[in-house]
């Protein structure tokens, strides 16, 4: 059990002294501390609505149904290179990744073909256009 | 706004919420079935799979392996918690007639021996009922040299694979294997399709004959059945399998595959069909929660009122079963069931409140109680509360929300979704009328 009291000892430590003494010195809110730390590394905060956003997302299988409802896939050669499970893979991605496919969450029409298709329920369009929203946040 | 008023609501669109549909509507109920998308069914290879013959050995002659009947009899003998038990495995013979006459000129009629399709994967299916257009791969049938065709399009089909498949059944008493491969098939545009724009793409007036005749152009002296991938068109109504059968000049099989599945949109839109001519109307969205048989709901934007309602959501995958911090039944709370009683040495209540991640271990081969969770039923299909007793006179349940079999593991899902459909929608349409 000498490993674990350490390690409370240590949590007690930092929770009673260490991190309110940090806590006082602290300038800014948590947004720009984060963008201070890690803009450099091209990487975006998440928001409430990322985070609830990945979590109906994380309900996809990747099954491919949601595609045969797909009007853009038959029409557009990169989304019928890619498919739509490929959106799925850039949720939780930030920056330098997500910006690249830009150009492909755009072109969505939003005709709800997709959402009524996915057997586990995920609302494949507010997915994708709340990733298009990241992609190029000025538009 | 007014509300609707039914004898019998359906809650989920699979095989199991559409047959309790259909089931009640030829016993005279006035139906409304709800659903949000396509159900797993959808996902499904087309094979409808009752029941494996567990005492067969590999090696062991086809012709003489147990009937789908049998093997769920003795299944039903052996697991006491599986809904075969449960729902009385007596019934299932007049519950398969009943799938096959409505989905008859999709599925091929029963005769009632097992079928043995080869997979994609290399393995074997082995099912009561498949589509027509599978039927002519049934390896207990099949004579002479199966050969496996692939088509240079399509990423998922190992011709290889599937005739090492067939192959392993050869000593048993099925056909010699071959395979051909890269017919230069590719629909339009380049590179790899999805399997259901290669079926859209056979569709076209031309396509199938063209790849009928590129099949007998690469076909070995002396084959007898030719096994493709799952393309052969999505509508029935396009009859691509009879196309490229003519134009081949010899029986053509499509053989299982993953999801996404052709044969399996196929089965979803047989049904959604079948449905619509049985005068069953059909609602698309949500259902919400809180509501219950004889009370008003909020079906997709529709207010429905229904004395009898089955159950059919599904399990994690339809969203019947929600995986949270306990596992939870999201419409009515009811208890859910996590482990076949005896399965893994435990009762299955007594994991109930476990976490569900605490419900699987890691030897792939053993029991996972969290694959086999859902709702406890009474012999009438109605889910049991925590006393045992039905939750609601006339509430009943159908299909994979039923706990107590592994229907990935023991093959038993679209059977079990056939009985339970089959016994929900006559009991829900007999309360109706009262």
């Amino acid at each position: 059990m000498t490993p674990s009291l350490h390690a409370l000892v240590y949590l007690g430590w930092r929770a009673v002294l260490v991190e309110p003494v940090k806590r006082l010195f602290q300038r800014g809110s948590g947004l720009e501390r984060f963008e201070a730390n890690f803009a450099a590394d091209r990487l975006a905060p998440t928001s409430l609505v990322d985070r609830e956003v990945a979590f109906e997302a994380s309900r996809c299988i990747g099954c491919g149904l949601c595609e045969a409802g797909c009007r853009l896939l038959g029409a557009s050669p990169a989304i019928a290179a890619l498919g739509l499970p490929a959106a799925f893979r850039l949720v939780g991605r930030a920056g330098g990744d997500l910006a690249g496919a830009k150009e492909l969450l755009a072109v969505c029409a939003d005709c709800a073909g997709c959402t009524t298709l996915c057997p586990t329920g995920v609302p494949i369009g507010r997915v994708v256009r709340h990733l298009a929203n990241r992609a190029s946040p000025a538009s | 706004m007014t509300a609707r008023s039914v004898d019998v609501l359906v809650v989920g669109g699979g095989l199991a919420g559409a047959l309790a549909a259909l089931s009640a509507r030829a016993s005279g109920a006035s139906v409304l079935l709800v659903r949000r998308s396509p159900g797993a069914t959808a996902l499904s290879g087309g094979a409808l799979g009752v029941a494996p013959d567990l005492d067969a050995l590999p090696g062991d002659p086809l012709l003489v392996r147990r009937s789908p009947l049998e093997s769920a009899r003795r299944l039903a003998a052996r697991r006491p918690g599986h809904p075969y038990a449960v729902l009385g495995v007596h019934q299932l013979e007049e519950a398969l007639g009943f799938a096959g006459a409505n989905l008859s000129p999709l599925i091929e009629a029963a005769d009632g021996r097992p079928r043995f399709l080869a997979h994609v994967s290399g393995g074997l299916a082995e099912c009561a009922l498949c589509l027509r257009s599978q039927a002519a791969g049934d390896l207990r049938r099949a004579r002479g040299l199966a050969v496996a065709i692939g088509f240079s399009g399509h990423l998922g089909f190992d011709a290889r694979l599937v005739a090492s498949a067939v192959e392993r059944l050869t000593p048993a008493g099925g056909p010699r294997a071959a395979f051909a491969d890269a017919i230069a098939f590719t629909g339009p545009g380049d590179g790899a399709l999805r399997p259901f724009e290669l079926a859209r793409a056979l569709e076209i007036p031309g396509a199938a004959e063209a790849l009928g005749a590129a099949i007998r152009a690469v076909l070995p002296r002396g084959a007898t059945v030719a096994l493709v991938a799952p393309v052969l068109g999505l509508d029935p109504a396009a009859r691509v399998h009879e196309r490229v059968e003519a134009a081949a000049g010899l029986p053509v099989a499509e053989v299982v595959s993953d999801p996404p599945s052709v044969p399996g949109l196929r089965l979803d839109l047989a049904l959604l069909a079948r449905l619509a001519a049985a005068g069953i109307e059909l609602v698309q969205g949500e259902l919400a929660a809180g509501s219950g048989p004889g009370r008003p709901v909020q079906a997709g934007g529709l207010t429905v009122e229904a004395r009898s309602w089955v159950l059919a959501t599904g399990r994690f995958l339809g969203g019947g079963l929600w995986r949270g911090e306990r596992l939870v039944e999201p419409l009515f709370g009811l208890p859910v069931l996590a482990s076949e009683a005896g399965v893994a040495g435990v009762a299955g209540l007594a994991l109930a409140g476990r976490r569900p991640m605490d419900l699987t271990f890691r030897e792939r081969t053993a029991a996972q109680p969290l694959l086999a969770a859902g709702v406890a039923v009474d012999p009438a299909c109605r889910p049991l509360d925590q006393t045992g007793r039905p939750f609601h006179e006339r509430l009943f349940a159908a299909g994979a929300i039923i706990g107590g079999h592994e229907h990935a593991a023991d093959q038993t899902g679209l059977g079990v979704a056939i009985l339970s459909g089959w016994i929900a929608g006559r009991g829900a349409a007999g309360e109706g009328r009262l």
